[in-house]
């Protein structure tokens, strides 16, 4: 390459060096010392001074010996700092001069990459939206398991809820029966399926924050809102809003949820002013809500504007032979986590699976074919693999408080603690364990500082 | 063999990270070098190299040995053309990325893995199956996703860059096998 040449790169703004073949760098123009930066006094050889070019010795070795013409890495980004990258293409291309058979020219290339991204990212970004919807509907779908009378009967109802916009429903049914995947059932098959679909445990969180997390807050509002937060109210309009556990929201907070379910406005901690909201209200609890009434824990009115449609999700023990379909089911399921071939059960095992009451419904059945699974190692699970968590909770009655009484605080902590060593730190299982969600045992964890 | 020694015995190693668009592929790099995860999405353009040195392991001798990974985060792609396939060469790794909640991420990564092994025979493969924060472990749609990464007769891990999962483990099963 002759002088006139090199110049006219070095004013387009390329970096340039010229390279023996075996990647020693012989000169260089100072646009080349941008690029590699510190790198250049610590090493002679191209792949530790460029470190994107690592791994292509034996192909530079080609184009050092006219095998191969050029080679080019287009749109090699570097993070110059957190809000800027630098995108660069590095091209090396073989020069008849044997004493340096490589020229390599580096581009900055970032105006024409950052144009090239913003078109990829919107339509990147229509696909994926477009797909989650897609996909979501799709699965949902397809979880509602069994044939008996009772599921049949909630898919129908949950196929009709679907279709009537922002109507509220209260879901009921004993823990682990899957009032969040109905939840979730309800709204993306609905046509707001595309707006969010908001959940938060009234049970995980303690007032004062439920109350910030649900309406939001103004900068200024209390001492630690040094920012303003739209609150979940926001965040769900269009959409649907899920409060599960909503017996264990505390009566001052009711009052206001019940003012926005009736005027459809609301305002932020720390404002004056009222904004409009539109959502759908599905509310989830597995408590006896008219015996919370009468006790005073929860608003009559409150009740009779949530129970406008209620679905009772049946207990697993009342869904008789859909519990094989379902354990079959996690059979599946963990045969591909845990890649196990594990057929079936034996005769007995089936048997000791109708037989066992469920009190922790679908979220027990799980755990137990997932423990059965890990420990299996036939291609069949026996009866006596088959061990209920549950057990030990219906034991409870034998349990005896010492005449000097309990810290039950600390009891919890060490269940909790018991839990996640059980699980080796899963959190999801270690909930599991508990008959906990995962958020509320988030809170638990936050509560006694267990890290 | 594209490894050299530096001064302090780190060995570098070249890993590629291959998938469709959208599937975590740098949500897994910034988990396992800076243990941090950023809900937006943002198309990686071309390639970014991110360097993280990993904890000693053991060669088939059962010395210890540490690597320096170089970890290419590859823009996803549908074509293989040169510019891509220069990005797979003098690769020792690669580790492949499906989403959990898409098939066709899934289906196009037969391909991925045929132009990745045909530039790198000998280079150490393994599959992350992401975002399992997302996916729905009862549905039937989950399961047909599963076995299509069965069917792919790579080894392969479930994972989430969002909480974690399984993500140093990816990684270091391919350090336990180069």
């Amino acid at each position: 390459m002759n002088n006139t040449c090199e110049e006219i790169l070095t004013i387009q703004g390329y970096g340039l060096a010229y390279l023996s073949a075996d990647r020693i760098i012989i000169s260089h123009n100072s646009t080349f010392s941008g690029f590699a930066g510190q790198h250049l006094d610590e090493s002679p050889f191209i792949e530790n001074i460029i470190p994107e070019v690592f791994g292509l010795e034996k192909p530079l070795a080609k184009v050092a010996s006219g095998e191969e013409k050029y080679l080019i890495l287009e749109n090699v980004s570097r993070q110059i700092d957190e809000s800027r990258e630098l995108f660069l293409n590095i091209s090396f291309f073989h020069l008849s001069d044997q004493s340096r058979p490589l020229l390599c020219l580096i581009q900055d290339v970032t105006n024409s990459a950052l144009q090239k991204q913003k078109i990829i990212q919107q339509k990147h970004e229509i696909n994926l939206l477009k797909h989650l919807s897609e996909t979501r509907k799709k699965f949902l779908s397809s979880s509602l398991l069994g044939n008996s009378p009772p599921i049949k009967e909630i898919r129908r109802l949950i196929g009709k809820i679907a279709l009537i916009p922002n109507s509220t429903v209260l879901l009921l049914g004993e823990s682990g029966t899957g009032k969040n995947l109905a939840a979730q059932v309800i709204h993306y098959g609905s046509r707001s399926s595309d707006a969010n679909f908001v959940e938060i445990n009234c049970a995980a969180i303690p007032e004062n924050l439920l109350e910030s997390e649900l309406f939001g807050y103004e900068k200024g509002a209390f001492t630690h809102a040094i920012k303003s937060k739209p609150g979940l109210l926001e965040e769900a309009n269009g959409g649907t809003l899920f409060l599960d556990e909503i017996a264990e929201m505390p009566l001052t907070l009711q009052s206001k949820l019940l003012s926005v379910l009736e005027s459809r406005r609301f305002r932020r901690l720390g404002s004056n002013r009222e904004q409009e909201v539109h959502f759908r209200l599905i509310a989830a609890t597995n408590r006896n809500l008219p015996q919370r009434i009468s006790e005073g824990k929860f608003r009559e009115d409150l009740y009779y504007r949530l129970n406008v449609i209620s679905i009772e999700l049946p207990p697993l023990r009342k869904m008789g032979q859909d519990i094989l379909l379902i354990a079959g089911h996690f059979i599946e399921v963990f045969n591909l986590e845990f890649k196990k071939e594990v057929q079936g059960f034996t005769a007995a095992a089936r048997q000791k699976l109708l037989k066992h009451t469920w009190p922790g419904n679908v979220r027990e059945l799980s755990n137990c074919i997932e423990r059965a699974m890990i420990f299996s190692e036939k291609n069949m699970i026996e009866e006596g693999e088959l061990v209920f968590s549950k057990e030990s909770v219906n034991l409870s009655s034998r349990w005896q408080i010492p005449a000097t009484g309990i810290d039950l605080e600390e009891v919890e902590k060490q269940l909790i603690l018991s839990a996640l060593e059980n699980s080796n730190g899963n959190k999801s299982q270690a909930a599991r364990l508990l008959g906990l969600s995962r958020d509320t045992l988030r809170y638990r964890l936050e509560k006694y500082q267990i890290d | 063999m594209s490894a050299r020694m530096e001064s302090s015995n780190l060995i570098k190693k070249k890993i590629c990270l291959l998938g469709s668009f959208g599937v975590g592929k740098t949500s897994l790099v910034r988990r396992f070098v800076f243990d941090e995860f950023k809900d937006n999405y943002l198309s990686t353009i071309g390639v970014k190299v991110t360097e993280k040195i990993v904890a000693p392991v053991l060669d088939s001798n059962h010395k210890p040995i540490q690597y320096k990974f170089l970890i290419w985060d590859i823009e996803g792609h549908d074509k293989f053309n040169t510019m891509i396939r220069n990005y797979y060469l003098g690769a020792s790794g690669g580790i492949f990325v499906a989403d959990l909640t898409r098939p066709e991420s899934v289906q196009t990564l037969k391909k991925t893995i045929a132009v990745f092994q045909e530039i790198n025979p000998r280079a150490c493969l393994t599959l992350a199956a992401n975002k399992r924060d997302l996916y729905e472990e009862n549905s039937e749609e989950s399961i047909k996703i599963l076995r299509q990464i069965d069917n792919l007769k790579i080894h392969y891990l479930l994972t989430s860059a969002k909480t974690g999962y399984n993500v140093e483990k990816l990684f270091y099963y391919l350090a336990n096998r180069l």
